[in-house]
């Protein structure tokens, strides 16, 4: 991992487009501003990972067997058996 | 041998690990702007009904055989559910009225427990029906739950009565 020391206001440059800049560092609180072109998606890490963790296991667990549910879907609650 | 090629929008035959060989109408294939967090090879997709009457689709990747997803409109769910759409999003989807916006959640269905089954509304799918663009696009987590579950209250409420 690259690692460099920033002071507030200072900024890093990642590739052509992509800047990142300390705005405030308060209490343990770093708040970080990314200029970055609209199509480059930015994401909390932690956020990124639970979207990818449910990804994955909805992707896994398609093997489920469906045909039970047209029955159990719960807009037709008047379905009764 | 399939000669089905002949069409003016030729048909491709895809092979899948669910359906098996598909043919696939290329006027019907769905593009990801983004590819899906975790699946970054797949980009083409079909969105495909479980059935006639059933209101679960089947989003099935046709760059990963293996890859399919369940899916279901949201807007057709009992639930107050207007994610804000970022404005790039809209831009990328070339998205310019509300009637051409569809939001599909994906599905997590446990495989010994279908009816545990949840609706991921942290990570929707923002679908363009008519230009065929789509993305998934991420939510803020404290206001949306990755994990919604369809059958929770409903079923042990009804079983009383």
């Amino acid at each position: 991992m690259l690692i460099l020391a920033r002071k507030v206001g200072e900024a890093i440059i990642i590739a052509d487009n992509i800047k990142v800049q300390v705005l405030e560092n308060k209490g343990g609180l770093v708040k970080l501003g990314v200029d970055a072109p609209g199509e480059v998606a930015i994401h909390r890490e932690e956020v990124y990972l639970r979207i990818l963790e449910e990804n994955r296991k909805a992707a896994m667990d398609t093997q489920a067997d469906l045909s039970a549910f047209t029955d159990v879907f719960p807009l037709k609650e008047s379905v009764e058996k | 041998m399939n000669v089905l090629n002949e069409s003016t929008n030729p048909a491709t035959i895809v092979q899948t690990s669910r359906f098996g060989e598909i043919t696939v109408d290329q006027d019907r294939v769905i593009t990801l702007i983004n590819p899906f967090l975790g699946f970054s090879e797949s980009t083409r997709f079909l969105l495909r009904p479980h059935s006639p009457k059933s209101p679960f689709m089947w989003l099935q990747s046709l760059d990963n055989p293996e890859l399919a997803f369940v899916v279901i409109a949201a807007s057709i769910l009992n639930l107050d559910y207007r994610p804000p759409v970022p404005a790039q999003t809209l831009k990328d989807l070339q998205i310019t009225s509300d009637g051409e916006q569809d939001i599909l959640l994906i599905l997590t269905i446990p495989r010994d427990n279908p009816q545990a089954m949840t609706a991921n509304l942290l990570g929707p799918v923002v679908l363009n029906s008519n230009r065929r663009l789509a993305m998934q696009i991420v939510l803020d987590p404290n206001k949306y739950d990755p994990c919604w579950p369809l059958f929770a209250d409903k079923a042990s409420g009804k079983k009383k009565s």
